[in-house]
């Protein structure tokens, strides 16, 4: 079967089964291997992409379900040019080990701060508890999370003078 | 030069890369031709194969190759210290924990492998299965490996401990247990392998803590010369330990040995906890004496090391728990044994701490339960025994050099507002 969908705002015509995982499709397919597998049960949040703006596992989803949708995954973030505000702030903040955390996170936080632009530490957890990292003990994180909003709170001041 | 680099912080090198997702870990790499490696896993921990039916699974569309023991009779077994374990178990051979191997599939699709998998029938002799290592420890009790179940003992002496138990005040003896822990690094295990057929190399892509053993022990294990192995690391999706053991590594070589074809094995979740190694969980009894005014005289311990199905790092991490047995503490009567002992459980191996983890357990609870019985502050106890510079470890090493433990505990209780509010 044949499925359309936007990735990182480019228009994707895509040959798939009905029982492939939208994971597999995104990283086999489209060799958009940004997106990880940590555990394929929904549970580490290594697999998390943008469906229609709303966090997703994508290992939980199948790939016909993401038809038509509007998808951004970890390769649409920021651009050619530059890293974006959020990148930039895990990058300063050292909180980067692995990585192997850090795409489903930055989508994550992206989200979080979309809805939130001042974010409590308290909510920040909460906004990120989908998501496990297994070596920063998660502080960096959060530090890092709080420097983006300081980052785009900067950004946005700036605009406004 | 004035730049000066201590003091700065830095980003790490390949942190742009992790950011923007173009980091490449193993299972990101894509090869033309490139096919898919699964791997047919024990169906009970401690049983003989019998019979081992690949013929349905190898007709399945998709289905290229199905690698049985029998292919390849020269193969070694492999191990970090001690090999003893095997590639393929072969018929009339044992399978000693849930992770052996039993066939190796390679497949056009990971769907295809799976669906192979499911088709291959296994008919076993079962024998006891030890999950307890005192268990395995028994006279009677049926022998996993060859030369026993107990894979080594290691010693301790210093000073007299009879000596330091009869000037004790206060004797107490007390039994610990510690889990099982699983590392879980996020990346579950990833490789790919290609057979260059003009050189005859092997080139792996596998994340791996110990590049030159690891190949090494493949190159063993295949009979081939280590520079035909050549491990190129990729990014690693953490490790903590658990990659310090082969696991992708020598059947994705045998697959791309027996088609010539790149080939990839990933590890699902469940497949590398069941088949990597873990932290070891420990038994510890303790046995320690203090005098009224809280000194330590003595101290005991026996510790049985449960480390699973093969030795992996056992016999060192076992030995190394022992060592730190009274922790940052300072006894001049120690005596101590530990025993590294097999059973039918995941192997266990290395994990952040490396047995000292374990042992902190035992030791900073005899400690409370001595100054409680004692009716001494905690903070005090443990500072009046702590390490000063000249004192000197359970085996025997003096310590000259950065022996803070004393102002560590000092700094600690102030910073806590230790409810004592004890003067140290
Ligand atoms: S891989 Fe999807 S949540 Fe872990
Ligand atoms: S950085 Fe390794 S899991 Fe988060």
């Amino acid at each position: 079967m044949q499925i359309r969908l936007t990735v990182n705002g480019e228009e994707r015509v895509v040959e798939t089964t009905a029982t492939t995982r939208l994971l597999d499709l995104l990283r086999t397919d489209l060799k958009l291997t940004g997106t990880k597998e940590g555990c394929g049960k929904g549970e580490c949040g290594a697999c998390t992409v943008l469906l229609n703006g709303q966090l997703v596992a994508s290992c939980l989803l199948l790939a016909p379900q993401a038809d038509r949708a509007e998808i951004i995954t970890i390769e649409g973030i920021g651009s050619a040019e530059g890293l974006d505000p959020i990148q930039e702030s895990y990058l300063e903040a050292g909180a980067v080990q692995c990585g192997f955390c850090t795409p489903g996170m930055i989508l994550a936080s992206k989200k979080l701060l979309e809805e939130n632009p001042r974010p409590t530490v308290e909510e920040i957890r909460r906004g990120l508890s989908g998501n496990l990292c297994r070596c920063t003990g998660y502080h960096k994180i959060i530090a890092a999370v709080r420097l983006s909003a300081q980052k785009m709170a900067d950004k946005g001041e700036g605009k406004d003078e | 030069m004035n730049e000066r680099i201590i003091g700065k912080n830095l980003v790490k090198v390949d942190a742009r890369a992790k950011v923007t997702g173009r980091a490449l870990y193993p299972d990101d790499l894509y090869f033309a031709e490139m096919l898919y490696v699964k791997v047919k896993r024990a169906v009970h921990p401690h049983a003989i194969l019998r019979k081992l039916e690949i013929s349905r699974a190898q007709q399945l569309p998709g289905v290229v190759k199905i690698i049985t023991a029998a292919d390849y009779p020269e193969l070694n077994n492999f191990g970090l210290i001690i090999k003893d374990q095997p590639v393929l178990v072969g018929i009339g051979e044992k399978m000693r924990y849930l992770g052996d191997a039993l066939a190796i599939v390679v497949a056009e699709s990971k769907e295809a492998a799976g669906q192979a998998l499911a088709q291959i029938r296994v008919e076993v002799e079962e024998l006891e299965v030890i999950d307890d290592p005192r268990r395995a420890m028994e006279e009677q009790a049926p022998l996993l490996h060859p030369d026993g179940n107990i894979l080594c003992r290691h010693q301790l002496n210093k000073g007299e401990l009879e000596r330091g138990l009869a000037a004790a005040d206060l004797i107490i003896e007390q039994e610990y247990k510690t889990n099982r822990v699983e590392q879980l690094p996020l990346q579950p295990e990833a490789g790919v392998c290609v057979y260059d057929q003009e050189t005859g190399v092997l080139k792996l892509w596998v994340a791996t803590q110990w590049l030159h053993d690891t190949q090494a022990d493949i190159a063993q294990a295949l009979g081939i010369p280590p520079e035909r192995v050549r491990i190129i690391q990729p990014v690693i999706g953490g490790a903590f330990g658990k990659r310090e053991d082969i696991s992708v590594h020598i059947h994705l070589a045998l697959a791309a040995l027996a088609t010539r074809r790149p080939v990839k094995l990933t590890y699902t979740r469940e497949e590398s906890m069941i088949t990597q190694s873990k932290r070891h969980p420990m038994i510890i009894r303790a046995k320690s004496g203090a005098t009224r005014d809280g000194y330590l005289t003595a101290w005991q311990v026996e510790i049985i090391g449960d480390t699973g199905a093969y030795a992996s790092s056992g016999p060192a991490v076992v030995h190394k728990g022992l060592y730190h047995c009274t922790g940052p503490y300072n006894v001049e009567n120690v005596r101590g044994i530990a025993y590294t002992v097999y059973t039918n459980n995941t192997y266990s191996g290395a994990m952040r701490g490396f047995g000292a983890t374990q042992l902190a357990f035992a030791y900073e609870s005899q400690i409370d339960i001595l100054a409680h019985r004692l009716r001494i502050d905690p903070a005090r106890f443990r500072y009046q025994n702590a390490y000063r510079p000249g004192s000197s470890t359970p085996n025997g090493q003096v310590l000259t050099d950065s022996v803070n433990v004393r102002e560590t505990i000092k700094e600690a209780v102030q910073m806590s507002n230790w409810p004592g509010g004890v003067e140290l």
